[in-house]
């Protein structure tokens, strides 16, 4: 009696005590979960926002930048000392033609007497090179006359409502399609303008990445403490199966956040097109050329949904070789470990649990995330640096922030636990092998 | 060894038999092959061809239909210039203000006291006969004049005709003339090559005989892979003739081969980004640039490795070099690993690295497939915008969107992905059948 009770205590307080750390890496997974999507939300909404088809592929944007440089270029418009000069030049030299064109108009021979009479009163009186003389003034006056405030101010108006009016002619579709997606992201975070929306967005970000990270490491810790927790009771061989199926239900939790979190983000910007035109700068920033942000799920999902049997057939088989035969297998462990021989001496019980490993891909999936991003990432770092341009009137920056994300780190770790906790079956159950 | 002749006799027909059979097998399964490699390979040198055709830089990033449309713009901007009334009317108050500065100006000159007396006369002169308050009078009208004469059509029409002349030799510059030239013979090239006359027609064509390979390349798959599918149900079949196993499992590892062999090389994957269409009017005038290709390319899973190979990141070579052993190096050992343990004796059977290569490396060819997966959902199905557009209500076919979404995987995916199952079930037949391991 006394002994059965001493078991059943350490047993219970073991199971209530890991239940307790369960719980914990749950929640802690949970909030992985959740905050993994939630970035890749805002994250998603920024790059719909800053996508560069409202941008740098947009005419409305261009027509926009332009009318503003030329518009300003027309209101400083002011002539200086120099071009002051050159258009004298120009005024005299088509006044100078005038008047030779004028004299060579009265000196044609003529044919009436009273065109003979003019033509000698007009040689009488009219001395052309003396004129000619007054040319510069003349010149002189039209010039000043012209940049008089009041005739500037004309002319500009002239000139603007010109410029006006050639925008009005130059248009394509994604001005009201921008305006709608802005206006409808700008509502769903409250903000009112792209600088409160940037610095609102940026604030979330890093209050979620931080807190993600946080909740990411507090998993693993969990998951340490629980392997601790194999070193400590090294000797309670009764304890061990307890232990054991708790310890299976840790590897579930991180295989749960492991394949809904985040696992590789794609995200390739311009970060700023400077463009000179008439000596003003023209400037693009922030332009998302490509985002992309998918969890092992996504990635299944979106695969299964193509309408391409081969896609689907993919899908298929990596949910089944990376997340069902995985689950099946920790059963079968499970089984295994409780010890009723009706069903640890099962053929399928036993199947699932020992020879199945050559299907449970989890460990390749984790090779393969791995490779896809490096590969995916030196891709990308190297067309996007040859985009790189650093002229004088065209200089853009581009920039790349791909990154490996929790889940990955969560998927990771699962897998290491597991093949932990394989080895610690062995060692349990050497009979079995 | 107890039996009689007869039935030993009969094996070593059957054998021969099943050996001769699926010699058959496997040559029309090469056949299959070697079809499928074919297409694909008419394939990647069709799609370079479209992409050419109809890559960003000829179409909008070219200077030549650039030219074109702007001196469109322009000839229509000069020949309609107008003015607005108002515009008319405020510079004609600027004339107005000009000439009348001007009369200013005689005047004050004219009025300037003379001291020789042909200058006093010439004074007295224009004083009596010409009335300068008469001239600012007439002001408004001459300066009314003078814009009309501005303004009139004939001299617009020789004023574009000016613009339009220069406009011409800039046209003509002469390293516009070399480039245009070069594409315009590339074209001439492509267009003969398949008979067509023009950009339309050229596209239709290419775009029918892609189809007409897709479906049959699919087709050469699908028989490549009922062989497999025929050979696999021969195991169920004889699975009670231990004899037949040993011949039946070496003729399966040929398969196995050939597969592996296409799988490489055929095509598995079609990147295909794009701007469906740019359109838009510039100053009065629609601008429209049409299926715009930045990158329409079929890589096979050697095409990766070497794309992979040539970035400059070490990272990225590594990967392409994991990618090379994952998909040659590993499956080849694993088959080679499969035949030594099961024909030769059980010490060199049982050493662990032929054990590893045959019965557990088989699943690190999916490494493979999961990376040709992941980028495929990746690069392809980058519908981001297109959902969240549609979410709003916004048709996105007349916006310039970038798309990447006929991005498909192709049959040599397939192949390979099927190379990877066999195998992995072909080890576990070994696992089996295998003199060697206790089962």
């Amino acid at each position: 009696m006394k002994a059965t009770r001493k078991t059943v205590l350490p047993n219970i307080l073991l199971l209530a005590g890991l239940s307790l750390l369960l719980c914990g890496e749950a929640w802690f997974g949970y909030r992985v979960s959740t905050l993994s999507s939630q970035q890749q939300e805002i994250k998603t909404d920024y790059s719909v926002v800053n996508n560069i088809t409202f941008g740098i592929l947009s005419v409305d944007q261009w027509r926009e930048k332009m009318v503003a440089v030329v518009d300003g270029k027309v209101k400083e418009f002011d002539m200086t000392a120099g071009q002051k000069k050159e258009l004298q030049k120009k005024v005299e030299k088509q006044l100078n033609q005038l008047v030779d064109k004028a004299v060579a108009d009265v000196n044609k021979p003529q044919k009436s007497i009273g065109g003979k009479l003019k033509k000698l009163a007009f040689n009488a009186v009219v001395d052309p090179e003396e004129i000619k003389a007054e040319v510069p003034t003349f010149a002189a006056t039209i010039v000043t006359r012209i940049n008089k405030p009041a005739s500037k101010k004309r002319l500009k108006s002239i000139i603007n409502s010109k410029v006006d009016q050639l925008e009005n002619e130059t248009f394509d579709n994604t001005e009201p399609a921008s305006a709608r997606v802005t206006r409808h992201v700008y509502k769903k975070y409250k903000v009112s303008n792209t600088k409160d929306f940037e610095k609102k967005i940026n604030l979330q970000l890093t209050h979620i990445e931080t807190l993600m990270y946080n909740y990411t490491y507090a998993m693993i810790g969990c998951v340490l403490l629980a392997l601790g927790l194999w070193l400590l009771l090294k000797k309670q061989v009764r304890l061990h199966t307890t232990l054991y199926i708790l310890s299976l239900l840790f590897a579930f939790v991180l295989l749960l956040v492991g394949v809904t979190a985040t696992i590789i983000e794609v995200d390739a910007r311009i970060e700023s097109l400077n463009f000179t035109l008439l000596s003003e700068k023209l400037a693009f920033t922030n332009q998302v050329l490509f985002f992309q942000s998918k969890s092992i799920t996504g990635i299944i999902s979106s695969l299964v949904d193509q309408p391409k049997p081969d896609a689907v057939l993919v899908g298929i088989l990596i949910l089944l070789f990376v997340i069902i035969l995985p689950v099946l297998r920790m059963m079968g462990k499970g089984i295994l470990i409780w010890g009723r021989e009706k069903y640890a001496e099962n053929k399928l019980v036993r199947f699932l649990a020992l020879d199945l490993g050559k299907w449970d891909m989890a460990d390749v999936m984790v090779v393969g995330i791995a490779m896809t991003y490096i590969g995916l990432n030196g891709i990308l770092q190297s067309q996007l640096s040859s985009l790189n341009i650093q002229e004088e009137l065209l200089s853009t920056v581009t920039k790349n922030n791909t990154s490996l994300q929790p889940g990955y780190y969560i998927f990771v770790a699962y897998v290491v636990y597991v093949s932990i906790l394989s080895l610690i079956l062995k060692r349990l159950k050497p009979i079995e092998k | 060894m107890h039996e009689t002749t007869k039935p030993r006799n009969k094996p070593i027909i059957t054998k021969l038999l099943l050996i001769f059979g699926l010699a058959i097998l496997l040559c029309a399964e090469g056949y299959f092959g070697y079809q499928l490699q074919q297409l694909s390979e008419q394939q990647e040198q069709i799609k370079e061809d479209y992409s050419n055709i109809n890559n960003i830089s000829s179409g909008l990033f070219s200077v030549e239909q650039w030219r074109d449309k702007v001196s469109a713009i322009v000839s229509h901007q000069i020949r309609d210039f107008t003015l607005s009334p108002k515009q008319k009317k405020e510079l004609q108050k600027e004339v107005e203000v000009v000439i009348i500065a001007l009369i200013d100006k005689a005047e004050a000159l004219i009025n300037k006291p003379k001291k020789t007396i042909d200058g006093k006369i010439k004074k007295f002169i224009v004083k009596t006969f010409v009335n300068t308050d008469n001239f600012r009078e007439k002001a408004p009208s001459f300066a009314k004049e003078i814009i009309a004469k501005v303004y009139n059509p004939s001299n617009k029409k020789q004023l574009s005709k000016v613009v339009m002349s220069k406009f011409d030799a800039l046209e003509r510059a002469e390293y516009l003339d070399s480039a245009v030239a070069a594409t315009k013979a590339a074209n001439e090239k492509v267009f003969k090559k398949y008979g067509a006359s023009s950009n339309e027609e050229l596209n239709e064509k290419l775009i029918s005989s892609l189809s007409r390979i897709r479906t049959e390349t699919y087709n050469y798959s699908f028989a490549m892979l009922g062989c497999i599918v025929i050979v696999l149900s021969l195991w169920w079949i004889l699975r009670k003739r231990v004899d037949l196993h040993a011949p039946l499992f070496i003729m399966s590892l040929m398969f196995a081969f050939m597969l592996l062999f296409i799988g490489l090389t055929a095509s598995m994957i079609e990147v295909d980004a794009r701007i469906k269409s740019v359109d838009f009017v510039l100053l009065g005038e629609h601008v429209i640039f049409e299926n715009q290709v930045l990158f329409f390319q079929s890589k096979s899973i050697l095409d990766v490795v070497k794309v992979l190979i040539a970035q400059p990141a070490v990272d990225a070579i590594l990967v392409g070099v994991l990618i090379l052993i994952f998909s040659i190096l590993f499956p080849v050992m694993k088959l080679s690993a499969t035949g030594i343990h099961l024909l030769s004796k059980k010490k060199i059977a049982r050493n662990k690295i032929i054990r590893y290569f045959a019965f557990q490396s088989g699943k690190w060819s999916m490494a493979d497939v999961i990376v040709i997966a992941i980028l495929m959902v990746y690069i392809g199905l980058n519908g981001l915008l297109d959902s969240q557009l549609k979410s709003l209500n916004i048709k996105s076919d007349d916006l310039n969107v970038i798309t990447t979404n006929n991005t498909a995987l192709q049959p040599g995916f397939i192949i390979f992905i099927s190379f990877v199952l066999y195998g992995l079930i072909l080890s576990t037949i070994l696992k089996f059948i295998s003199p060697h391991e206790s089962h």
